[in-house]
């Protein structure tokens, strides 16, 4: 965790930019490895080695509490990824091999596109050349960012993350909106006993046929 | 290495008990023993432990067991006829030299080759690989199919709401820890909840405690048979802990029913169990039984639905000490396990009061035992059916739980087949 | 380099140290409460550790061996990432990091991952369904943990533990935030899968994750869990005992005395509870702890608004 140190301009590599040139490596190649493996539950978790790896490199840019937070966030996301990877993919295990990728041409071709695009705006941009305070509090002034003038921003995404989740809850709740889940609930029909209402002639089975994953 | 070794050979031997018909309480007392652990899953064990003559239907199931051991393993034969290829089985009979004998073999175990068993079943996939699709696997394009013989995870409707999530086949052995030993159970899971439950083999057979065979032939003194019951119901809330990791707790009512005496009351008891929160470990209503199915399960799983069953009031010696039948409203799981320390509790008043007054029992038609009503020629009720239908929305542990609370079919046995 | 050396052997100290006496503390508690005869059970986790040094490593059919070898691996990394964080003394920090509590959090959740992977390398149905249920529960519990100790970080105005630990010199949080321990202590429970909150290892499941381990990768996850708890104690210690505070004797002792105590208290509570269903836990997290821990959280800013130095 770099401790105020700047990258040292010159002949010398600095320990920061070997770990720099690291974590890239690492963020890149496992980024990549996401796409090619066929195991599901290890493409999430390789995803979330690239997310840790960007992180790293945050701390090494002295945002130590984003850094962090990328830690915390990515782990928990990925955690639930890998698990609904498991409960409603085939062969999550990569145990058959698989070919997972859509449309490999026009994604790849996207993605050369956008990263020369980035890569050329971070090589040739004039970024401004104001250094923080050097030991300044980091978390201080984001802390005063947030709650001072970004208020606005953060706290409507806040209230409407907050909304979201309790959305899903409520619709994936077991007591559900006609009558318990269970039961397949619907609505009552306009004519008593008759057909569902809104439900425009569709088979008596409950549930619906779901979609499964064919190639 | 030869002091890592000796470390080593200080330690509790970790068995894992293949436990036949009839062994579980012996098995059950072997936990008591300092030298031995009796541990959960073979990959855990250095040596196995088949109690009881294992019927011919599960040779299959101990194989299996047994290749399951990380090798090098040891085996003792307890009571048991070894496998015929061994070559030099260890085959003990007497209870005292069981201890012994196990750790004899952990520690050939440890130190060379002479001490160590041939593997038995051969390391290759049970079916030939039937590859069809594009890229050589076991299924229809990318999905599905069984290489190997085993079938690939498919997604199926779930039984609570229609998603369509994975499904997870498995079917627990007649060896496995957590169930009546020689139950086979079939299980679909999805997560860890039970979609679907079918026996496969039924448990094996337990006999009553002696006590209750001869109470059947003539009258035995009152208090005999309360100790008998009260040590049965402790083994069964022992396992009920050991299930809900409460091992030590459990050791130590072991320990007790090892010890009981007309006089002791426990009244550490209910404060053990029920402070550890044990109750909650199932839910309310799980493994409820209807009213049918509890009148057909007759004891304490009867009187626990509220059923006031019972043959003990039948019985002029009983009477005479006051004897009324306790019973709990609701019939699940939890009202069993309150059943059980309510009826160790009477258990043990009533044999305190029957040695003052030598109190022996009057008629021998029918006895209460200690899951039911005994009779000489009576058939114990079959559980197994009400298990397909009150485990499948069960989480894991609940079901497990659920199946220990339940006297299922093998726990009483016709009289006839039992020598007193 | 020794700012380097010097940290690192006090922090792997540490943590293999603590692993061990919790093995000899559970064996300790689990002796008392059995009843019995005692004869050299104390020396029995010793005998354990060398007779699976000793035994092979089972292996299964096509697990996954990379992360199978990694899990035990980087749950002992992230123990040692957590007990990086926490002050020894005014003086001695092994990292000193601005957002320790932050990184704490991150650890938890990681733990959480780390743990599932435990349960899927096997490919075996047992270990994949405690790794199942320690992930919902891991995911209930990481909430509650946040946000006490968020409320344990209010007083000091600082996300960094020296800042926390400077902050309870005249009264510790304990007394100040009276619901903030307890809670916490149920994370602790959750993360080095003990008592109640066994689901992973359960022994309903013959085991859960290390139903299919034996030998050396069986005693890596021992020691790994224990290394857990051990750093959970540091942190707990220094965000609601005062961690290094203490007169006369040196902070590293006082901080180890209250690391002891979190322990003893840990593994009683991890032998005398029964484990509790995971329904019912979500359940329960989700509807009172969390509650509570926004309670907390809510006194200690009161706290700090109203209270405090005149």
């Amino acid at each position: 965790m770099g401790r105020g140190a700047g990258v040292v301009r010159g002949d010398s590599v600095s320990w920061i930019d070997l770990a720099f040139y690291l974590l890239a490596g690492i963020a890149v190649y496992s980024g990549w490895r996401v796409f090619r493996t066929d195991s599901m539950v290890r493409a999430s978790f390789l995803l979330l080695l690239s997310f840790i790896a960007v992180g790293a490199v945050m701390l090494l840019l002295g945002a130590v509490y984003l850094g962090v937070a990328m830690f915390f966030m990515m782990a928990v996301e990925m955690m639930v990824m890998a698990l609904f990877m498991v409960m409603f993919m085939m062969n999550p295990a990569g145990l058959n091999p698989m070919n997972m990728v859509h449309q490999p041409r026009l994604a790849g071709a996207a993605g050369i596109i956008a990263f020369v695009a980035l890569a050329g705006v971070g090589l040739v941009a004039d970024f401004p050349e104001r250094p923080p305070a050097a030991g300044g509090d980091v978390v201080r002034i984001l802390g005063t960012e947030l709650l001072g003038d970004s208020m606005l921003v953060f706290e409507s995404a806040g209230v409407a993350l907050l909304a979201t989740m309790i959305g899903v809850v409520v619709l994936s709740a077991r007591s559900g909106r006609f009558g318990p889940s269970d039961d397949g609930s619907r609505p009552p029909g306009l004519v008593p006993g008759g057909p569902p209402a809104g439900d425009p002639g569709s088979d008596a089975s409950g549930g619906g046929h779901a979609h499964h994953h064919h190639h | 290495m030869n002091w890592l070794r000796a470390l080593a050979a200080t330690g509790p031997v970790p068995v894992y008990a293949a436990v036949g018909p009839g062994m579980t309480d012996e098995v059950r007392r072997l936990a008591l023993d300092p030298v031995v652990e009796l541990v959960a899953t073979p990959r855990h064990a250095s040596v196995l432990l088949v109690a009881g003559a294992v019927p011919p239907s599960a040779d299959a199931a101990l194989r299996r067991v047994h290749a399951q051991l990380p090798w090098p393993c040891a085996t003792l034969w307890y009571r048991s006829r070894p496998f015929p290829e061994l070559d030099y089985p260890q085959v003990i009979e007497a209870p005292e030299m069981l201890a012994g004998a196990l750790q004899e073999l952990h520690r050939a175990v440890l130190r060379g080759p002479r001490g160590r068993e041939p593997v038995l079943l051969p390391d290759v996939p049970p079916a030939p690989f039937e590859g069809r699709g594009d890229y050589g696997q076991g299924g229809e394009g990318m999905m599905g199919g069984t290489p190997y013989g085993r079938p690939m995870a498919m997604t199926t409707d779930d039984l609570r709401d229609g998603l369509a999530l994975d499904k997870l086949e498995l079917s627990l052995g007649p060896f496995f820890r957590g169930l009546p030993s020689g139950l086979v159970l079939g299980l679909s899971l999805q997560g860890d909840v039970v979609q679907r439950c079918s026996v496969e083999a039924p448990p094996y057979p337990e006999p009553p405690a002696p006590p209750f065979l001869q109470a059947l032939e003539r009258p035995m003194p009152i208090a005999a048979l309360e100790l008998a019951r009260a040590r049965h119901h402790l083994g069964r809330l022992a396992e009920a802990l050991d299930l809900a990791g409460l091992g030590a707790p459990g050791r130590r009512l072991l320990r007790s029913a090892g010890g009981l005496a007309p006089g002791r009351r426990l009244r550490w008891l209910g404060p053990l169990v029920l402070g550890s929160g044990l109750l909650g470990c199932v839910g309310t209503g799980h493994g409820r039984l209807t009213r049918d199915q509890a009148v057909g399960a007759g004891g304490p799983a009867a009187r626990a639905a509220g059923q006031a069953m019972d043959a003990r009031t039948e019985d002029p010696g009983y009477r005479q000490l006051g004897f009324e039948p306790v019973v709990q409203r609701g019939g699940d799981t939890r009202a069993r396990w309150r059943q059980w320390l309510d009826e160790i509790d009477q258990s043990l008043r009533l044999a305190a009061r029957a040695v003052d007054t030598d109190a022996h029992t009057a008629s021998s038609g029918a006895v209460e035992g200690p899951c039911g009503r005994l009779t000489r020629d009576g058939n114990p009720p079959d559980l197994c059916p009400v298990l397909e239908s009150i485990l499948p929305g069960c989480e894991w542990g609940e079901a497990l739980a659920v199946i220990a609370s339940l006297p299922l079919a093998g726990t009483m046995m016709p009289f006839p087949a039992v020598t007193a | 380099m020794s700012d380097v050396l010097l940290p690192t052997l006090a922090v792997l100290g540490t943590l293999l140290a603590g692993a061990a006496l919790v093995a000899v503390l559970d064996q300790a508690a689990a002796g008392v409460i059995a009843g019995g005869p005692f004869r050299g059970r104390l020396s029995a986790p010793l005998a354990r550790a060398a007779l699976l040094w000793l035994r092979p490593d089972a292996t299964t059919e096509h697990p996954d061996a990379l992360l199978w070898r990694l899990a035990p691996a980087a749950y002992l990394a992230l123990a040692a990432l957590g007990l990086a964080v926490v002050p020894w003394s005014a003086e001695f920090v092994p990292v000193r990091l601005p957002t320790g509590v932050v990184l704490w959090g991150a650890v938890e959740a990681l733990a959480t991952v780390v743990i599932f992977l435990q349960g899927w390398a096997p490919n075996a149905p047992l270990p994949l369904l405690g790794a199942y249920r320690h992930a919902a529960a891991g995911l209930s519990y990481i909430l509650v943990s946040m946000f006490v100790l968020i409320a344990a970080a209010l007083p000091a105005e600082s996300l960094a533990f020296d800042a926390v630990v400077a902050s309870q010199e005249d009264l510790w949080n304990v007394v100040r935030q009276p619901l903030g321990l307890p809670l916490f202590l149920v994370v602790g429970l959750g993360i080095g899968v003990w008592g109640p909150l066994r689901f992973a290892d359960a022994a309903d499941l013959a085991g859960g994750t290390t139903a299919e381990t034996s030998g050396p990768r069986r005693l890596a996850w021992a020691l790994a869990r224990g290394a857990m708890l051990v750093a959970f104690s540091a942190v707990a210690a220094s965000a609601f005992l005062g961690g290094w505070l203490g007169p006369w004797l040196p902070g590293p002792v006082w901080l180890l005395l209250k690391m002891l105590l979190l322990l003893a208290l840990l593994v009683l509570l991890g032998r005398l509870l029964a484990r509790i269903a995971p329904g019912r836990f979500v359940g329960l997290a989700w509807l009172v702890l969390l509650p509570l821990s926004f309670a907390d959280l809510l006194w200690a800013g009161v706290l700090a608004l109203y209270g405090g130095t005149p």
